[in-house]
């Protein structure tokens, strides 16, 4: 096993102050919790402002400091973050949140990486370290690392300055006599254990490690207590050293801000090209896929668009994805600059084999086409513009039919469950939407010209039980020209009705 | 000697190229060979209608082309006229829409027909640019079987409807496009051209147009029987 343990002692000043300009000169800032400063800046620093202080000792040692109250919320955001872009580089993460101020010692925020697995894929120790390091910069994010055969040594080895040098020159990782070297040259203040017991081990002139472990572990255990010595034991190697591994939640969410305001549509495809070429990314990595797209454009005070892209197949292609975007971008136009485009995909699934459809026969790539029919028209046309028509069970005509979602395309014709059958009477292919009234002269009846009643009646006497009525006598009637409609009388008005037409 | 050879060489050649060139004239299948008329019959998809196959040149429905149906009463057995195929299309799981129906498709009538409702799509567009994209894009995709649309108030300019002719041949999809009458004087481009009417108890199928082959002639195709059958009614 190879822990890395990536400290970011800056955190609660840095989830604050990232988005400012790094070149911009900035004063004094300080970020404050319960009275007391627990981060500051480097002009602070300089004034001889540090952590613990108070904050009326702060300010005494530097009139013009600016203080933040910290963001507990927005540091565990953003550990999130961290947590999730060390997944991308290897399976086994485990963020661990900083301890909060009143505890009496402060441990910042860190996140644990198992990088045995992951270093072929990776090209080495060496590339790996720098790559994360270079990305770590790039995020505006400071850390410190340490290597180590289990997180706890990897912790404390982070904050031997000794094992900081070599880790920044080193090519591959030490041999476990090098592990044991470290280990006991530290000083014991690094140990991961309370202020309480470590004056205990200064006042006992315990200063190195190495004198720790020369005593007998019960007589540790006795002084120390029973959780100092399975500490001891997790850090040499002794014992194991379980930690809560990290997953990924199920969804994805990512937001862009623009530094000046977009106001033309054309100019949003660039940033909606790199959030999808993101998520597909994602997406890849961890195979998932995404049936919907959520797009949100923020233009500023509160005033907000959504739309949203449905995707009925699995698809990994950022550039397909960008082309229904575009479908659908179209329709809209913006009536603001456009400040923050975000994108959340509120559900991903697994993919599944059969779903990906990559079949070597025409079967299966008509269904893809199909497939990618059906996804532009609902981008270009909207949702309600498709539809399909279903059977239903109903004595009433007009309630004989449904119309089905499209969904219906995509069903497996394997899977079919209760099938409803037709009536055997004659219908007609059309019908109407609301059946229209008939003129009626004597004992004649007029549509375009005098009608004929050829066959009926057929009564349809639904839903007496019921509070509406619904009795009908149905004919199939021919019109002079010779067109053939379905009319119907209804019983308790005696009107006459054309409810279909037979085309 | 040897420019004599060389010369025979490049007449060779010459031919050559010319002969694919015209090979690739009459692989065209908008050019019509008297010599092919053998081999294009039985391209056409079988209309369900013996006697409308026989009068067409390629025994059925024209594979990726537009068919015009010009008529101005809906009632006469138009739909009827295309069920059968319709169904068998769906029925070999090919996709069918219908862009911007007159009417409800009623579920039971077509269901009863042997269509198989879910490879039934059904499309309504706003407007008319988007109409003309959505039947552009689901003509030459290629996963359509036929689609079935129908003019709206705008009558659809000449250039609209090569554009559509040409998206169905490259999607391979049957196109059958209502129109009305009044439109039978207007050229068009399409591959054949039928005005439907009535004549009593049967439908009246008149071609005006047909690529590759004769036309003017008409044909009566009698409605089902269970339709027409006059029994005596109570009123």
């Amino acid at each position: 096993m190879l822990w890395l343990c990536i400290q970011f002692p800056k955190l609660p000043l840095e989830v604050l102050t990232r988005a400012l300009d790094k070149n911009a000169q900035t004063g004094a800032l300080a970020v404050v919790e319960k009275q007391h400063i627990v981060e500051c800046n480097e002009s602070a620093g300089d004034r001889g402002v540090e952590p613990g202080l108070s904050i009326a000792t702060a300010c005494a040692l530097s009139a013009d400091l600016q203080l933040l109250e910290r963001d507990s919320e927005r540091e565990q955001q953003q550990l999130e973050q961290l947590a999730q872009w060390g997944y991308s580089f290897t399976p086994v993460v485990s963020p661990e949140t900083a301890s909060s101020i009143d505890n009496g010692d402060s441990r910042p925020a860190c996140l644990n990486l198992e990088l045995s697995g992951c270093l072929k894929a990776n090209g080495g120790l060496r590339p790996l370290l720098e790559q994360l390091q270079e990305e770590l910069k790039l995020m505006g994010i400071g850390s410190i690392m340490g290597l180590g055969h289990s997180p706890s040594a990897a912790r404390m080895l982070s904050q031997l300055a000794e094992h900081r040098q070599w880790l920044a020159r080193t090519h591959s990782a030490p041999s476990p006599q090098q592990w044991k070297q470290w280990i006991s040259f530290s000083p014991s203040k690094l140990l991961d254990c309370d202020n309480k017991t470590i004056a205990k081990l200064y006042a006992c002139g315990i200063k190195r490690v190495s004198q720790l472990l020369a005593i007998p572990l019960s007589e540790v255990g006795s002084r120390f207590g029973r959780s100092f010595v399975d500490y001891l034991a997790r850090l040499n190697g002794s014992r194991q050293d379980p930690i809560p591994s990290y997953q990924p939640p199920a969804q994805f969410e990512s937001e862009l801000f623009f530094p000046s305001p977009l106001d033309n549509s054309e100019q949003l495809l660039f940033p909606i090209g790199r959030l999808l070429r993101e998520l597909c990314q994602q997406l890849q990595r961890r195979q998932l896929y995404t049936q919907q797209l959520h797009w949100q454009l923020d233009f500023g005070q509160n005033q907000r668009k959504a739309f949203t892209v449905e995707i009925s197949r699995p698809q990994l292609e950022p550039q397909r994805l960008i082309a229904l975007t575009k479908l659908q971008l179209e329709r809209h136009s913006l009536q603001h600059p456009a400040q923050a485009l975000r994108l959340s995909c509120k559900k991903l699934h697994p993919l599944v084999q059969e779903e990906m459809g990559e079949d070597l026969f025409d079967e299966g790539k008509r269904d893809e086409c199909s497939h990618q029919l059906l996804d532009k028209l609902k981008a270009r046309l909207g949702h309600q513009a498709l539809s399909g028509i279903a059977l239903k069970e109903s004595y009433l005509p007009e309630q004989a039919w449904q119309s089905a979602d499209t969904l219906l395309l995509k069903t497996n014709p394997k899977k079919k469950g209760h099938q409803l059958t037709p009536v055997k009477a004659a219908r007609p292919s059309w019908l109407l939407p609301r059946p229209s009234k008939l003129q009626g002269r004597g004992h004649k009846l007029f549509y375009q010209g005098e009608l004929q009643l050829l066959q009926g009646p057929e009564r349809i006497d639904g839903y007496w039980w019921q509070h509406g009525r619904h009795g009908r006598d149905y004919y199939i009637a021919k019109s002079e020209d010779g067109c053939l409609y379905w009319i119907f009388q209804d019983l308790t008005s005696e009107e006459w009705f054309l409810h279909g037409i037979f085309s | 000697m040897s420019s004599a050879e060389n010369f025979f060489e490049n007449n060779q050649l010459e031919t050559q190229s010319k002969h694919r060139k015209l090979e690739h004239l009459l692989a065209r299948a908008d050019i019509w060979q008297a010599a092919n008329e053998q081999r294009r019959s039985g391209t056409g998809i079988a209309s369900g209608f013996r006697s409308l196959d026989a009068l067409l040149s390629g025994h059925g429905w024209p594979r990726g082309a537009t068919t015009e149906l010009l008529m101005d009463q809906t009632g006469v057995g138009e739909l009827a006229l295309l069920l059968p195929s319709l169904a068998r299309l769906t029925q070999a799981e090919q996709m069918v829409i219908l862009v911007t129906p007159p009417f409800i498709p009623y579920a039971p009538a077509l269901a009863s027909s042997g269509v198989h409702l879910e490879k039934l799509l059904l499309l309504h567009p706003r407007g008319q640019k988007d109409t003309l994209w959505s039947l552009e894009q689901s003509l030459q995709s290629g996963s359509c079987g036929a689609l079935l649309s129908w003019q709206g108030q705008h009558s659809l300019e000449d250039k609209d409807l090569r554009r559509l002719q040409l998206a169905a041949r490259n999607g391979e999809c049957l196109h059958f496009h209502f129109r009305p009458l009044a439109e039978s004087a207007n050229p068009s481009p399409a591959s054949l051209r039928l005005q439907l009417g009535s004549d009593g108890a049967q439908l009246a199928v008149k071609l005006l147009k047909q690529l590759g082959g004769p036309s003017g002639q008409c044909l009566h195709l009698a409605r089902p029987a269970n339709l027409v059958r006059r029994d005596q009614p109570l009123h």
